[in-house]
Formats: C-alpha cells, structure tokens, sequence
C-alpha cells in the first residue's frame, strides 16, 4: 500500500483557506479515500445518523505526480481528524512562504502515507506525512490516521458514497447563503425541529412550529434545476403555508423535517465559498440534499473537478 | 392549515384590534430585551390607541413595563374596544422578532392582534419574493399580583438621574457584597449612595458637585434610605442594550411611597440606528422614536425606617 502526492499551490490554497475550515465545521472525524483519480473527504457515510458529506476532488485539483497503489484496485481510505491536517496543511504553508522566497527551485509540499514507531511505542503507527523541503532544510510533520480500511470495510464505504448520489428530482438555489446562515441561526432558538418544503414552482419554505409558535421564511421564484412547474396564478395571494400545502397535496412539492442544527450546520459550507448552492429532496423523501457549486475562476462555468454535497437526515418523513 | 385559511376569510369581515408597522425591529428588540433578565418569562401585553405596553413582573417585588408609543410606528391602525390584553412568552416573542432583524436586509415588520386563533401575527412586509412570518400563541393572562402605584414620596420628588453606563457599571460591582442593597439619598452634600453589605462591605457614592458628568440630575430634600434585593436591582440593568450604552443616554432613579424605586431607561427605536442605504440625512432622530422602559422595584420588607 503506497500513496504519495505533491499538492499543488491550487490545492494547497483549497484545502487551507476553504475546503478544510468548511469540513472541519462538519464533523471532528473524516474519511479520507483516495483511488487512482479522486481524493474524497467523507462524514459520516458508514456510521451515524449526522450530516452525511462528500467532498470530491479530481486528483489534478490538488495534485501532482500522484502516485497510488494497494492491491485494493489501487484504492486506500482511512479516518482523520479534520483539525489537525488542517494545522498541518497550515503550517506547512507558513513554512513555504517563509523559507521560499530567495530559493531559486519552488518548494514543494509532499504528502505520503507512512508506518512509523511513535516514541514511547513498540507498535508502528501509520500517519499521513507533510514534508516541506526548503532549499536547506526539511520540515516534517505526521499527522495521525486509522489504520487504514479493510477490504470489507472499503467496499462498504465505497457503495455507502455510490447511495450517496442519487440527485433529487428538483433542486432549487437558494440566492443568498449568508443571509439564510443569518436566518436560520436566529431561527434555531425557537425550536429544534425544521419543515423544509421544495416546490416544482422554486419555492423554499422553511418552518419551525412548536405548540407555542409557528415560525416561518419563505423564498420564491427560485432557479429550478430539474423537474419544473408554472405556479399556479391563483396561489399568488395566499399565505406561505397554504401556498406550500396546496403544492404538496398537487404533488407539486415536497415536505421533510431535519433538524435545524444540522440544516445551520450545512449552511457551514459557506466557509468553502461555493458559487452557488442548491437544495433539493430525494426521492421518497429520504433525506435533504444540498449540492454546492463551483465555477471555475473568472467564468460561470462549472468546475467538474470540485464537488461538494451533503445529505441531511430526515427526521419524519413529512408528506409526500 | 385550511382551518388557517378559513378562520383567516371568516376574519375577513372583521378587523383586527390592532395591525401595525414597524421599521426598526432591532430597536424593539433593544428594548424587550432590557426586560429580560432570565430565561423563562411570561409578559402580558397591553394594547392602546395610544401605543403597545409589555409588562413582565417577578415575585410581587419587581415589575418591568415597556412602553412602545404609536409614534414609534411607521403605521398604527387600533380598532379595539377597550383595551386588549393578552399573555406570551417573553422568550420566545425576543427570539422570534429578533429572527425578523437579519443584518443586511431592511427589516420592516407587520404586527397583527388577533389572528383566527388569538394568535399574535408578525410578517416581513418589504420582499414579494422572501417573506418571514410567525404566529405565536397567547395566553389569558394573569392579574397582575400586586397594584405598582406609583406615588411620590412627598411633597417633593427624591429622584436623581445617572448615567445609563456607570449605573450598570456601579451595580455589576456590587454583585461582590450581594444579598442586599441599601441606597441612600441625602441632600447636604447631595449624594446618592449605594451600599452592600454581605461578604464584605461595598460602598459607592456618587456626589453631584463632584460628578455631575454621571449624576447629571439630583432632587432631594430629606435623607431617605431602603434596602432593596441585590438580584432585582441587578435585573434594572442587567440588559441594558449596548445602544443606551453608545448614545451615553442616562437612567432617572426615584424613591416613592413606602421606599418603592422606580428606574427609567430610554431606548433609540430610530431607524438610524442601524445604517441603511436609503437614509441620506444620516444621525438623524426623531425624539419620538424613544422607547420608555420602567422597572419598579419594593424595597426589602424588614426596613421600616420611613413610613410615609
């Protein structure tokens, strides 16, 4: 089992200044996975009842010269803890900038996959190493792992992140994610239980309702992707709640309930600084999706070699 | 929810006792807030023609009102008979409008009395296309416990008026002593005083010659003296909002029958206080647009010193 990758400055600035602050957020815990042509950060995909999260990133996003190998078909995954590659990826960073300037060749930040006897231990540990080669001297640093999975367990998280992706049938954007951040936060001292209802129409409504108040955003005529629908004319003076149930009875629209504190903690991924971020239901109202976006620099255009999305656990499964 | 949108087309032919508007909710939320000194409080609101009162009470030794005037309203349309009132969850009613003041977005909210369920109404009126909205149940309330009559001590009024900033500062640092609070006034030299007794002692004296940047009014002509619980003293200013603070607006202080204290703060309902692109003369506030917020609060019961 062999794994050794050069990050890129792209990617060293993705993983520092968004990526990792942003999935930090998600959870202490991560899967990291790598194959011959994606590195994959992944929350509670095999175990819990939390956030499920994929960050995908093609290879040539965050490196070079990578090289895999493990009689796995070349996959490897393992568990870390967000916080501390973050402090590594960071100082590693500090270090470059540091010590860079007057070299002449570029310095290069290194990651392998390592055993090590750690001291005051008879018992090799594996750990995912930074090395940081200045023009004339080397910072290393190891940054701890789990073992990494066994055959079963990879092939377990493999088709985990393949149920991971099935796409709801309308997604709408949601046109402000600091503003919603904002919202939801005060929101989320009302109660703890959200009603998210997605329209055909590109309605997002959120609701709180507890037995002693009922508390409500409603947001229109969102960009639909996907399954579509006019709004009907006559809706158009009704209140948000009777706007929402008329659509669900029509069939227009779905209803799940999530927990507010997952739903502000999706809302997170802001840290990453998407594009654009979408929210959807799945079929049969399985969970929340949110599909985040992002362009490739200067352009609208999408780039296909980032992709983030997380599945928020259902709580009820509302009314379909 | 059709029951909703029935009961809405019965009320239809029936106007609300109250449908207001509002255009600074961070303002209101200052102000509710000053009287929110722990988690769970019930309040009982009065509606008017001339304006909103909430009153929050504690134990028969402490009351808070405030008092939100019709002219802090962008629109105030009262169609009641008599004067409505009705019980929330003070909590809960903060949490909710301070769910209408997002940062960044122009706030102005819709307050209804009764909905179809006796309800209290709030939406967001200044988005087609983005609208928060809350209904939050209200109770019958209770009778207030005791009658809060406030009556002056005498002939003359023993009151004094300090800044809002060194009252909360001089109150904070009488949390040391605790238990409780004796203040005294006495004319010659004029000086308010602030003494705690408990672990340890604590003395602070605020002499109108020689501090009258903070004690900026002071009427007395009689020394008067009545301890009062350090936890409902501390409730006075406990929340004082940061704007009270910023603006160094000042808090008047007043001793009335029977040692009672009454303790007024001012609150900015201005919409200037927050920036908004739309405003162009910018620090501009109409002196209207103050809310009053009064605590009273009896003095311990074992101090019979004056019986006036």
């Amino acid at each position: 089992m062999k794994f050794k990758a050069f990050l890129t400055e792209n990617g060293v600035n993705l993983l520092e200044k968004r990526f990792l602050p942003a999935l930090d957020k998600m959870g202490k815990i991560c899967h990291l996975y790598f194959t011959r042509d994606h590195a994959i950060f992944l929350h509670n995909l095999l175990n819990g009842d939390g956030i499920q999260s994929v960050a995908q990133f093609r290879k040539e996003a965050l490196f070079d010269d990578y090289r895999i190998s493990s009689q796995n078909e070349d996959r490897i995954a393992f568990a870390i803890d967000v916080s501390l590659l973050h402090r590594a990826v960071r100082s590693s960073v500090s270090i470059c900038t540091e010590f860079g300037s007057g070299s002449t060749e570029k310095n290069r930040l290194q990651i392998k996959l390592v055993k090590k006897l750690p001291p005051n231990s008879t018992q090799p540990m594996p750990f995912l190493t930074f090395e940081t080669k200045g023009y004339k001297s080397a910072v290393i640093q190891d940054v701890p792992i789990s073992k990494p999975l066994s055959r079963a367990q990879l092939l377990e998280l493999q088709t985990a992140l393949d149920m991971a992706q099935d796409l709801p049938q309308t997604l709408v954007q949601v046109p402000d994610l600091n503003q919603l951040q904002s919202f939801v936060d005060r929101m989320k001292h009302v109660g703890d239980l959200l009603n998210v209802t997605i329209s055909k129409y590109g309605d997002l409504h959120l609701q709180i309702s507890t037995t002693m108040i009922t508390l409500g955003a409603e947001f229109r005529k969102l960009l639909v992707i996907g399954d579509k629908v006019d709004s009907p004319a006559e809706d158009r003076n009704l209140s948000a709640q009777s706007r929402s149930t008329r659509a669900v009875l029509k069939g227009d629209a779905q209803s799940v309930q999530v927990s507010v504190r997952h739903f502000a903690k999706s809302l997170q991924y802001h840290l990453a600084k998407p594009d654009c971020a979408f929210y959807g239901i799945a079929p049969q109202g399985a969970c929340l999706t949110v599909i985040f976006q992002f362009f490739i620099p200067g352009s609208r255009q999408m780039d296909k070699s980032i992709s983030l999305h997380c599945r928020l656990p259902v709580l009820d499964p509302g009314s379909n | 929810m059709n029951r909703t949108a029935a009961a809405a087309a019965a009320l239809e032919s029936e106007a609300p006792d109250l449908v207001c508007q509002l255009d600074n909710v961070q303002g209101m939320v200052d102000a509710l807030t000053a009287v929110r000194w722990k988690r769970h409080q019930d309040a009982v609101i009065e509606l008017s023609e001339h304006g909103i009162v909430l009153i929050v009470e504690e134990t028969a030794c402490l009351q808070a009102k405030v008092y939100l005037q019709r002219e802090l309203f962008v629109r105030y349309e009262y169609s009641a008979q008599g004067r409505p009132r009705f019980g929330v969850s003070l909590g809960l009613f903060v949490d909710c409008l301070n769910t209408f003041s997002v940062p960044g977005h122009s706030s102005t909210i819709e307050i209804q009395y009764p909905g179809p369920d006796m309800q209290l109404l709030l939406k967001s009126v200044d988005s087609l296309d983005a609208g928060i909205y809350a209904e939050i149940r209200t109770r019958i309330p209770d009778t207030i416990s005791w009658d809060y009559n406030f009556e002056p001590a005498g002939s003359a009024p023993l009151t004094f008026t300090v800044k809002s900033a060194a009252l909360k500062e001089a109150i904070d640092d009488l949390e040391w002593p605790g238990s409780s609070i004796q203040v005294t006034l006495q004319p010659v030299p004029p000086t308010v005083t602030f003494r705690g007794d408990g672990h340890g002692d604590l003395q602070i004296d605020f002499m109108y010659y020689a501090n009258a940047d903070l004690l900026m009014a002071f009427h007395c002509d009689h020394q008067v003296s009545h301890r009062y619980k350090y936890k409902f003293l501390k409730a006075t200013t406990s929340n004082i909002p940061g704007s009270v603070i910023k603006d160094n607006r000042g808090s008047k202080l007043t001793i009335g029958r029977g040692g009672m204290l009454k303790v007024q703060h001012l609150v900015s309902v201005a919409r200037s206080s927050i920036p908004h692109p739309h405003i162009d003369s910018a620090g501009y506030q109409h002196p209207s647009r103050i809310a009053y917020i009064e605590f009273f609060v009896k003095p311990e019961e074992d101090e019979d010193t004056e019986n006036d």
